[in-house]
Parts: structure tokens; sequence; C-alpha cells
């Protein structure tokens, strides 16, 4: 039996894909050529939504967005209207909620059992510490780009 | 937005190549359905992807399958499905003692929801000794490579799948949900185009096409249901979409009232009466409200 | 009819809101297991408990096992609706006396089909 060590990419791609459209509508997300380095300098305000999987399998999955697509994905997550402009505390929740979606489905792809943390939003570069990115997807939506990491701890090369 | 020619292009060959009508009005459908396949095949826009289609069949396929996809539900609509177990299948358990088998055919299954659907019932539902086959037909290659596979996605998983059949008929692959291996041996499927001679012979028990009618213009709906009259046993049973109905189109139907749904037989020569006959007749339906559920948007 | 909804994403609780309130139902939303919990001590009586699975205080599980142990709860339709997805879950949840189960994420079609299965909302009827 195969013991899978980290997602394939094909795999959060597709889940990736799933949670964006049936949560957004609209704008399908589209694969681009790397053309940023998310540990980096970020245009315009960076938001990073985290959430950590513990158990069988150990990983980190971050969602990064600009400020634009944070509003914006939080605006269409809770049915606001176009005039209304989302409050801090909403981009935090909305955020927090995509990528706890996306992480959970993301843990089901793994041996178990594992458990899914509370998610983590923050306006800067979510790291931890031990752990290697293993998954990067750069997706562009609409003009707006939005990557997509996982990471899986470090083991020390055994698979 | 697709142009006006190259949306005339789409319609045509979807009408050619499928018999289904796609008229003017649903421009925004086709674009939304032929975007993905447009940057997947590296054009910038539809118009560019429908240059290419008019010269490249695989690629038409590909847009064919893209542009029939059906939204799908698991026990769609739940009343067929009742009056499938509480009043068909009691009358044709009488009516085929006997042989103890049943012949079920999914038409135009798309990705074969209804198919296992009805797999499902059967299984909990006929009694020991009992044999059943679901023959699954549609126009795409790609649906029926679906159902043999018998994998869905998450979402498709989430749509009316109760949740102890799920448990009970499927299990985690990776991202998807695979319906168990004793389920797939019961279904059989073949590539059958609606609108032209149907292939194969034998009789069903209780035939389903349901929301299919409504793509097709008159003519080939009425030639459509006149050759499906010639494939269900005479005490068999057809179930078209909760809107369709045969009356006004060919009177060799009978509709019948089942449970909360509506099904039609065969009408039987003077004399002929079939031997389980047992709803009620009733009077001409009244006009359908609902809307066609091809060609339409995922509900957000 | 009347829906307690208990999500710790205010987002999650807005769009489940959304949905059932246009099938008629009135809305209480709870944070964890534990806030639920506490409005049903108070009286709250839902017909319907839409159930997030990891939550802060007390998880949907722990919950669900918690309403079933209690004979005035037993009217109550449970659904879970989580990110939780692999088969054991399910299979926990349910003999846990989760009625229904949706996983995140889900279209609002999902929920409605759901709620039809579970009699709480009303399915069309054909002419």
């Amino acid at each position: 039996m195969t013991v899978l060590t980290e997602p394939s990419s094909f795999d959060v791609q597709a889940v990736v894909d799933e949670v964006w459209t049936t949560f957004l509508g609209g704008e399908p997300l589209v694969p681009v050529a790397p053309d940023f380095d998310p540990a980096g300098t970020f245009p315009g305000s960076r938001w990073d939504a985290a959430v950590t999987v513990s158990g069988a399998w150990h990983g980190l999955i971050v969602v990064s967005v600009n400020d634009a697509v944070a509003h914006a994905v939080t605006q269409a997550m809770l049915g606001l209207d176009d005039g209304d402009t989302a409050a801090h505390e909403d981009v935090v929740d909305a955020l927090g909620e995509l990528v706890n979606v996306i992480g959970g489905n993301i843990k089901s792809l793994m041996d178990g059992p594992s458990k899914l943390s509370l998610p983590l939003v923050a306006q800067a570069p979510i790291q931890a510490g031990g752990i290697v990115e293993t998954c990067r997807l750069d997706l562009a939506w609409g003009s707006h780009r939005v990557w997509v990491t996982v990471g899986t701890r470090d083991e020390g090369g055994t698979s | 937005m697709i142009s006006p020619s190259s949306f005339g292009f789409v319609a045509d060959f979807l009408l050619r190549e499928t018999a289904m009508v796609c008229e003017p009005g649903k421009e925004y459908l086709v674009e939304a359905r032929l975007l993905p396949l447009a940057r997947a095949a590296g054009v910038a826009d539809v118009d560019r992807y429908v240059d290419l289609l008019r010269t490249d069949a695989v690629e038409r396929g590909r847009a064919a399958d893209a542009l029939t996809i059906n939204e799908t539900s698991w026990f769609r609509d739940l009343a067929p499905y009742q009056a499938f177990t509480d009043v068909l299948l009691p009358q044709l358990l009488a009516a085929r003692q006997d042989r103890r088998h049943l012949e079920i055919w999914s038409a135009a299954c798309s990705s074969g929801q209804e198919a296992y659907s009805i797999a499902m019932l059967l299984d909990e539902s006929l009694p020991p000794g009992w044999t059943y086959r679901i023959h699954a037909t549609d126009v795409s290659p790609t649906m029926l490579e679906r159902v043999r596979a018998g994998r869905y996605s998450q979402v498709e998983m989430n749509r009316g799948m109760p949740a102890n059949r799920l448990v009970k008929y499927f299990t985690r692959v990776g991202r998807e949900w695979e319906v168990s291996a004793d389920l797939r041996r019961t279904i059989t499927t073949e590539k059958i185009n609606l609108a032209a001679p149907l292939p194969g012979i034998g009789l069903y028990d209780f035939v389903l096409l349901r929301n299919v009618l409504i793509y097709f213009d008159v003519d080939v709906k009425r030639d459509i249901l006149r050759r499906f009259r010639a494939r269900v046993a005479p005490d068999g049973f057809l179930m078209l979409g909760s809107t369709e109905t045969t009356l006004d189109l060919d009177d060799t139907w009978i509709r019948e009232a089942a449970g909360r749904a509506w099904v039609h037989r065969p009408r039987q020569p003077a004399g002929v009466r079939p031997a389980t006959g047992t709803a009620t007749a009733t009077s001409p339906a009244t006009p359908s409200t609902s809307h066609p559920t091809r060609l339409t948007t995922t509900g957000a | 009819m009347h829906a307690l909804i208990i999500d710790d994403s205010r987002t999650m609780r807005s769009i489940l809101r959304r949905i059932v309130v246009d099938l008629g139902f009135d809305v209480t939303e709870a944070g964890n297991g534990q806030e639920a919990l506490t409005a049903l001590e108070d009286g709250l009586e839902p017909d319907l408990c839409l159930i997030d699975w990891n939550m802060p205080l007390m998880d949907g599980y722990t919950f669900v096992t918690r309403v079933r142990a209690d004979p005035r709860w037993r009217n109550i339709t449970l659904m879970m609706v989580t990110t939780e997805s692999e088969h054991g879950q399910i299979v926990r949840a349910l003999a846990a006396g989760a009625h229904e189960y949706v996983i995140k994420p889900f279209t609002a079609d999902a929920i409605v089909e759901k709620l039809e299965l579970l009699g709480l909302a009303a399915q069309e009827v054909p002419a």
C-alpha cells in the first residue's frame, strides 16, 4: 500500500477550484506562471489565511491574497451589496472559513486520523517552523493573483 | 461576449450532433461553458475557440460534452424515486415472478446519478434471488466513462445523497467518492443518440427519460416517443421529467398517477389490458411552469 | 420552523442563514456547541440544527452526543455541515445521532435537497 507523504498538486488544485467556484462562483481560478515569491513583498497589502493539520499527516495550508481580493472574497461570501465594504473582522472571518474548507478537504486526501486547527488570519506572511513547502499554486482570479501553498513537516528525508 | 456568428455555429453543430436546441439568449451560458475549454486549448477567447471548433472534430466533441453537462442530483426530485419503490416496484415484482429479473433503462443518463440512485433502491428493496440490470445511455462518451468509473466529487456527493447511503455504498478515493463494485456491476453503458434510430433490441420494464425531451423540437420529440414506445414492455413504465408529458404529442401512451409522480404506460390495442394496471388514469396534463435544467449555471 | 445554526465562522453562519431563511425558517445562531447547548437549556426549541464539527469550547460531534442523550430534544433534526469528510467521520456522526451530513463546500441546492430528504423543505409538486 502506498502511503502518501504529501498531497499532489493536481489534487490540491482540484480542491481549491471546487471550493473557490462553489463559494465565489463567477470567474474561475486559472493557473499562471509563478511570478511572485510568497515569502517576499506583495503588490498591495497582503493577507494570509492558514490552517494546520496534525496527526497521521502534519501540514500547513496557506492562502495568500492582496487586499482587493480579500475584500472581494468577503463581499461574495457574506453576500454584501456592491456598495458595502467589508469590515476588518469580516475579512478575517471570511478568509478563515475559506482556508478552513480548503484545508479540511486537503486533510481528507491524506491518510488519517488527523485534526484540523482553527484558522489563523494575518495581514502578514504566515509560516511555521519545521514545515517545508511541498506544493504551491500560482493562480489568477481576473486581474488578481491568488497563491495557495501546502507545506509538510520535514521528516528528515524519510518517505 | 461570444459573437453572433460563433454562437450560430455552436447552436448549429449542437443541433446536428446531439439534436439539442440552443436558442438565442443562451449566449452567456455558452460562453461560460466554453471559456475554460478555450483556456485549456491556449486561445485568447471564446470566438477564437469556436474558430478552432470549425476544423477540429475532437475539440467539437469536448465542446458538446461541456455544453450538455447536466447539473444533476442523486434521487433528483425525490417523488419519482418514491413512486418507483412504493408503486411501480410492487407491480413489477408481481408481474415478473417467473423471470425474477428487471431490465431498466436510464436514457440520457449524464454522469450516472439517476442510474445509481435506482441501483441503490433495488439493492435495498429487491427480494432475495432477484437480479436487475440498469442500462445507462448517453450521447456523450465522456459521460459514459464517468458512469463506468462511478466516481464523484465532493460537491456532487452533497447533491441529494442521503448520508446513510453515502457511507453504505461509497468509499473515498483521493478527493472523490467511488460507488461500490457491486453496484457498478449492475450497470451497463452504451452511446446512444436519442435523435437517431435506437440500437439493440429487447424490452425494458422501467425506462427513465427525464428532463431530456425539452431540448428537442416537437418533431424529434414525437419521433423519440414513438421509438421508445417499442422498447417499453406492455406492462412496463416510462418516467418523464415532472413537467414533461406525452399527451400532446402521442396518443399511444396513457398517463397515470404513481404516488406524487406521473408515469406513462404503452396504450394497449382495444380489448387488451396490461396484467397489472392498477394506477388511476387521469385528465390531461396542466402546462408546466418549471424550467429546463440543462444549460444552466451552477447554483452557488 | 426554527433553525439553530452552530458554526464558529460568522461567514458560514451568514451563508447558511440566507439559505434557510429563503425556505421560511426563523434562525438563531451560536458560535460553538456550548453556546448552542445553553440556548437549548434556556428553552429554545429549534426544529433543525445545522452543526459545524470543528469549533472552540465544544465541537459539533460532542454537541450531537449531548443532544441525543437528552429526551427533551429528541424531536430536533440534526444535520452536520462540516469540512470533515472522511468516511469514518461521517459514520461516527451518524452513529452519534446526526440525521444528515453535508460536506463543505456546498451549494445552496445541496442544503435545500437535504432538507427535502428530511421533510423540512417542501418538494416541488409536479403538475
